[in-house]
């Protein structure tokens, strides 16, 4: 996969950068529309993260410019201004998804590959571990042909947890993943201890559920081998 | 009342209070018109009779061996003319008064003027009258066509006030229904006005030139917000980022991971202050769309299956009895849902274990009302016409509040002209009330 990051802050592309390629993305960096210009049209992307305040460039006319390719990259908008009206435009000029700054990588690395999975039509979207599978598009998860139910917010945590397998995720971090559409202004992280204990309880049901690490005073892990 | 009703009003009434002075007038000053005009007509005649009897003598009148009398009535008795012989008189008398005369065995008040003459060395009282009822038969004739011609002024003159008024005050008109119409500053359009009454101008200018600096500052406003958003969200961003690559580092050791993670917590406050205070000032900028029709019902439902697991979470029992078929018909369903999130958030979260929520909902006349009831802590007498300030932290039960979730309960309430009640009994629980306005 090839992303090309449109961002003028180094420090954040720097970081952007870091954390993509750990996932396994080529990446490259244009720090100016000009740049960005340039680079679209001159390299085949499979992504592109637009961040709309440039110094030199409206973001939205850049994003037009991607809609005129032929190999019609996933674009998704990073902004920090985030009003509506904006909002409303990307969305409208053809951007797959957008993304409020200040935002989590792990939340990005999510938003990508459900885009990537919309855009390539992947129609299975089954993950398996440990014996079960969990549907995301059907919104459901099985043990050996068995059905296992959770709650909305026990299905997110799940998924969540299993996208981003083998890596430490805070109660913070899940906490702004299943309640974050919500401006509230303090958070509990308790409630996510609750649903833990309660996945735990409805998984352990079928097989011991010693793969849902609780690391001390960080949050949780999901293991897979 | 309308300006044009007081006027049309005022000169109505003054003109009646006119009309009835002039009714209660009339009589007397018609009296003494008609008066005056028998006086002129007595005096017309006694110089006639004057200059009749310098013509042709006193003996015309009255001849020699006559009793020394003359005496002469028309037909109707309506007015007389005598003539007699007196003695030298004490006095010369020349004047007009009322008298009671008999007349044929009636007697009659008649207007008499009287005069006593020399005519060779004889003495002589001339008397001419008209009678009284006579004098007052005119005067109701005339008095009765006075009324009918008032009458008929005063009423074609209200109503020529009437038009002329609407006319002079149309531009004012036009001015209050522009004012009417705007719901916002934003959407105010300014217009020149057509008239040439310069009080109406100047009002309208002024009113242009208000509008103006009011949107005016409105767009700096919307500026500085994104600005601000933009300056103080983008470092935040990179701390974010950064913090989360060094958590996934292998290499942290774990105690260094736990103070990542209270850094973390540190941000995510800063993060949700800015964003709360970005919030607010964008829908009091009016940046937000109100062109949704939400249904409270399903609303209602969609934030407390959101919500219920954190009450089971607290052994909360929630109890909804939302009555149905209520849509606000312009809203921010959004915005709606996130008021009602933090109201009922709050009620479980200063609720006690085995405590309780009840959501009920009910159509008040056109409106609408929603509380939310908990069995809580309830609230503080003193505190509670605060709890809607920004920053005010009261009886936070973690410690992690910021004292924000109710100012953006207050903000989405009055940006939907939603009326917020709340009632608090410590000890008891307290009562958020939401009266939605009908649509």
């Amino acid at each position: 996969m090839h992303v090309l990051i449109v961002e003028d802050e180094a420090s954040l592309a720097t970081e952007l950068v870091h954390f993509l390629s750990q996932q396994h993305y080529r990446c490259d960096w244009a720090h100016t529309g000009r740049d960005a210009s340039e680079k679209i049209a001159v390299n085949l992307y499979d992504f592109i993260l637009l961040d709309l305040g440039l110094p030199d460039y409206n973001g939205l006319d850049l994003l037009e410019e991607t809609k005129q390719l032929d190999h019609d990259p996933a674009v998704i908008i990073l902004t920090a201004r985030g009003s509506l009206e904006e909002r409303i435009k990307g969305l409208g000029l053809g951007a797959d998804d957008y993304l409020p700054k200040p935002f989590s990588l792990l939340e990005l690395d999510a938003r990508m590959q459900a885009v990537l999975r919309r855009k390539f039509k992947v129609k299975s979207s089954v993950l398996s571990f440990h014996g079960f599978n969990l549907d995301s598009t059907a919104r459901k998860v099985s043990y050996q042909d068995k059905d296992v139910s959770l709650t909305k917010k026990e299905f997110d945590l799940l998924h969540y947890l299993l996208l981003h397998k083998n890596r430490i995720l805070t109660r913070l971090q899940l906490t702004e993943h299943i309640w974050g559409n919500i401006l509230e202004d303090d958070y509990d992280s308790n409630y996510i201890d609750v649903h833990i204990k309660n996945l735990r309880k409805k998984l352990s049901a079928h097989i011991p559920t010693d793969w849902i690490e609780t690391v001390r005073g960080v949050g949780y892990r999901l293991t897979v081998s | 009342m309308r300006l044009q009703t007081k006027i049309a009003l005022f000169s109505a009434v003054s003109k009646i209070i006119i009309l009835l002075l002039l009714v209660l007038l009339l009589p007397f000053i018609i009296h003494r018109v008609a008066l005056h005009n028998t006086d002129d007509r007595l005096l017309q005649k006694r110089d006639k009779v004057i200059s009749m009897i310098e013509k042709q003598g006193i003996e015309t009148f009255i001849a020699e061996g006559d009793n020394g009398a003359y005496g002469s009535y028309n037909l109707l008795k309506e007015e007389f003319i005598s003539l007699e012989q007196i003695n030298s008189p004490v006095q010369v008398v020349d004047m007009i008064e009322n008298s009671l005369r008999k007349v044929e065995g009636e007697i009659e008040e008649y207007r008499v003027l009287s005069l006593t003459l020399e005519v060779d060395n004889k003495y002589y009282l001339l008397e001419i009258g008209r009678s009284i009822a006579t004098i007052g038969e005119n005067t109701n004739t005339l008095q009765q066509y006075a009324l009918y011609f008032l009458v008929a002024v005063v009423l074609t003159t209200v109503f020529v006030d009437l038009a002329f008024s609407k006319i002079l005050l149309k531009p004012l008109r036009l001015i209050i229904k522009r004012l009417q119409r705007i719901g916002h500053p934003s959407t105010f359009i300014p217009a020149r006005l057509n008239t040439s009454t310069e009080d109406f101008l100047y009002l309208n200018n002024t009113i242009n030139d208000m509008m103006g600096q009011i949107q005016a500052a409105f767009l700096k406003e919307k500026e500085f917000i994104g600005n601000v958003s933009h300056e103080l969200l983008t470092p935040v961003s990179i701390l974010q980022t950064r913090q989360e690559n060094m958590l996934a580092d292998p290499t942290v050791p774990e105690h260094l991971l736990v103070k990542l993670v209270e850094n973390q917590k540190t941000l995510h406050r800063l993060k949700t202050i800015i964003r709360t205070l970005l919030l607010i000032s964008r829908i009091e900028n009016e940046q937000y769309l109100k062109n949704e029709a939400v249904e409270l019902k399903q609303l209602t439902d969609e934030v407390v299956e959101e919500i219920s697991e954190r009450a089971e979470a607290k052994e909360v029992a929630l109890q909804v009895d939302v009555e149905e078929d209520w849509t606000l018909q312009q809203g921010n369903e959004s915005l709606l849902h996130t008021m009602l999130f933090n109201v009922i958030n709050n009620a479980i979260k200063y609720n006690l274990p085995g405590g309780s929520i009840f959501i009920k909902g009910r159509a008040v006349g056109k409106g609408y009302e929603l509380s939310i009831t908990d069995t809580g802590v309830g609230i503080p007498e003193d505190q509670l016409p605060h709890i809607f300030d920004r920053f005010k932290r009261f009886h936070a039960a973690d410690g992690e509040s910021q004292g924000l979730g109710l100012p953006i309960v207050k903000t989405v309430a009055e940006f939907h002209k939603i009326k917020l009640k709340v009632q608090s009994v410590l000890g008891e629980g307290t009562t958020f009330t939401f009266h939605f306005p009908k649509a």
